[in-house]
């Protein structure tokens, strides 16, 4: 799932001595090298050697960032052969630098670094959106900031947290098994953490700063990925208790319901208008259920207006069928009464050929539902067909027209799609064809 | 999942299945209409509408095939009233009648849970409560927050066909359903609502 594609990833893969948080670290290091390196003119570095120095002293918790500037603008190839001998002796980061150094390093620019990590870093969902990300940096160079560092820290703490739980899921699988562990990969975080606030007050207070904003920012992200692999992962309860939670079962499973919900109330907010502007249980709570009113009110109105229309009950729906009107519609509910119908009204409808063939770009176009409105309304105005369309679906196009219906139209589809109508014209033949059918 | 081109498919697939939906709404709904139509003859206004209705909310819960609480509770409630009985006999058919009836056991047998479920809750609250008045006290903003959501999913619960009988997970996945099925109800029924005065002119 984490463990990408490429060599790099194995790499980073095989150093599983190393804590989360030193890895974390060093990734955060490379961001901010990658902030450096974004400025337009690509650049390189030279040499193995520099290059290894600059991780002897990131490793001694130095400012590495002023060895990257001095470095900037030299060429190099880094062999990936070499990093065997050369880099393992940098203990931690040996993976990290194997990662980039292959895929990021040899191609050469910052931006390919860039790359180089969010190839190592993304698991199977975001590869599509990274990778989208970096076709247009790669394609306007102008846009490389367009890869903030936000998306990258927000990268990191997802593969951080994949490869934790990748750790996890080797040893463990009982929940309370999990809860020790976690509580352990807790303490040597804080410890890290800890370390490297004192490392960080040799730098520069800003330095620091950022660190821990990105640090945050990572945890965060980890901690939203806890819930979505979670869905991703069914066959096993995952569920990790933070410092100060309770670990009984009765919380956990608590706790996992109260994720579930709120996974469905994010179902929810996508599907109901409006509501993902807001935030908070009770705001989508209130959105949700005036959603439901107004669409039961809706259908309340849509029957009253039916009633009222039809003065008498049943609607003649049969009626409706017959007409010339419907035929569309009618081939389109495989009602066993209304077969018989059918027939007769496309028997009508062939004299209308001619007009059919008009709005025959509508009908192919738009499901049948669309193309019995379109055909039987007259005061429908273009906006309003446009909104239609794009409410319906335009992918199944004939499937939803049944066997002898698709004949008739079979050339009218053609036609239809052969010559685009433009949207005058077309009012104009739709508004004819409604003349003729009123005749 | 995993691809784009994956994710594009249940797209498709989604909005595939939201049109069989429609199609099959709109079988079952015209059915009904005129099963409604053959059992009376004379029918007012209002008469009208609430067999259109009716008829309406049918086949949107007949379309789910009992699958979903909501419909059941849906079907059960339409079949609660004498006259609709027999439009909902004949329009679901037999065999769902004996689902319905072997399925709201099953509700009543959830709704029973519940309330044991809801009993012991509140035991443990009351044996907590005076740790958590202290508690509250301070922190009576959260409080005010359990409160409104808890106000608001009763709403909702009254809302949602059956939703007194579910507990708080499952009214989510069920209002979930019942939101895409109400927009397809509406959907169509708008069609149709414009379809139709273009007739009467």
């Amino acid at each position: 799932m984490l463990h990408c594609l490429n060599a790099p990833g194995n790499a980073a893969g095989n150093c599983t001595d190393m804590s989360v948080l030193e890895r974390q670290r060093a990734r955060t290091k490379w961001q901010e090298e990658q902030l450096i390196h974004q400025p337009p003119q690509p650049c390189y570095f030279e040499g193995n050697d520099q290059f290894n120095n600059g991780f002897s002293m990131l490793n001694q918790g130095q400012d590495f960032l002023n060895l990257m500037n001095s470095e900037m603008g030299h060429v190099v190839k880094v062999d990936p052969g070499l990093d065997n001998n050369g880099w393992q002796e940098f203990g931690q980061f040996g993976g990290e630098v194997l990662g980039l150094g292959s895929s990021g390093f040899v191609t050469g620019s910052g931006f390919e670094l860039n790359y180089g990590i969010s190839r190592t870093v993304s698991c199977p969902e975001d590869v599509a959106a990274a990778a989208a990300v970096e076709e247009t940096a790669a394609t306007e160079t102008t846009q490389r900031e367009s890869v903030s560092p936000e998306k990258m820290t927000s990268l990191v703490g997802r593969e951080s947290f994949k490869k934790r739980k990748a750790d996890k899921n080797q040893s463990l699988k009982a929940v309370a098994g999990e809860e020790s562990r976690e509580k352990r990969i807790k303490g040597c975080n804080e410890e890290d953490e800890s370390k490297i606030t004192e490392e960080y007050s040799n730098n520069s207070k800003n330095t620091t700063h950022n660190n821990n904003i990105k640090r945050e920012t990572s945890a965060d992200t980890s901690k939203d990925n806890s819930k979505v692999s979670e869905v991703q992962k069914p066959d096993y309860i995952h569920v990790r208790a933070r410092r100060g939670q309770a670990t009984d079962s009765h919380s956990l499973a608590e706790r996992v319901r109260r994720e579930k919900i709120s996974e469905r109330m994010k179902y929810l907010q996508d599907l109901v208008p409006g509501c993902n502007k807001i935030t908070g249980k009770a705001g989508m709570l209130d959105e949700i259920i005036n959603y439901v009113q107004s669409l039961q009110r809706q259908v309340e109105f849509l029957s009253m207006k039916l009633a009222a229309v039809n003065p008498s009950l049943d609607f003649n729906i049969d009626n409706f069928f017959a007409k010339e009107v419907f035929p569309g519609s009618t081939s389109n509910f495989p009602i066993g009464v209304q077969s018989e119908i059918t027939n007769p009204a496309y028997l009508q409808f062939n004299p209308l050929q001619q007009l059919a063939s008009c709005s025959g770009l509508e009908m192919g176009i738009n499901n049948p539902d669309m193309a019995l409105r379109r055909t039987i309304s007259a005061p429908l105005s273009i906006p309003d067909t446009f909104l239609d369309s794009s409410c319906f679906d335009q992918i199944q196009t004939s499937s939803g027209w049944d066997g002898n219906l698709q004949n008739i139209y079979g050339m009218e589809f053609l036609q239809g799609r052969l010559t685009s109508f433009p949207g005058q014209q077309f009012t104009g033949s739709n508004e004819a064809s409604n003349l003729k059918m009123e005749m | 999942m995993c691809n784009p081109s994956g994710n594009q498919l249940d797209n498709v697939s989604r909005r595939n299945s939201a049109r069989m939906l429609k199609q099959e709404f709109l079988k079952k709904w015209i059915m009904g209409l005129q099963i409604c139509s053959a059992s009376k003859k004379e029918m007012s206004i209002l008469e009208r509408k609430k067999a259109i209705k009716l008829s309406a909310d049918l086949a949107m819960a007949s379309t789910k095939n009992g699958t979903t609480n909501w419909s059941l509770a849906l079907i059960s409630n339409a079949s609660k009233e004498n006259d609709n009985k027999t439009l909902v006999d004949q329009m679901l058919g037999n065999h769902h009648s004996e689902k319905i009836s072997t399925k709201r056991p099953s509700i009543v047998s959830i709704f029973r849970n519940k309330r044991v479920a809801t009993c012991r809750g509140k035991k443990i609250l009351k044996k907590r409560g005076g740790i958590r008045r202290a508690k509250k006290m301070a922190s009576s903003a959260t409080s005010i927050a359990k409160r409104l959501v808890k106000k608001r999913t009763q709403v909702l619960k009254r809302l949602v066909p059956g939703g007194e009988y579910m507990d708080e997970l499952n009214l989510m996945e069920e209002t979930l359903d019942y939101i895409l099925s109400l927009r397809a109800q509406v959907d169509v029924m708008r069609h149709f609502a414009n379809a139709t005065p273009k007739f009467e002119s």
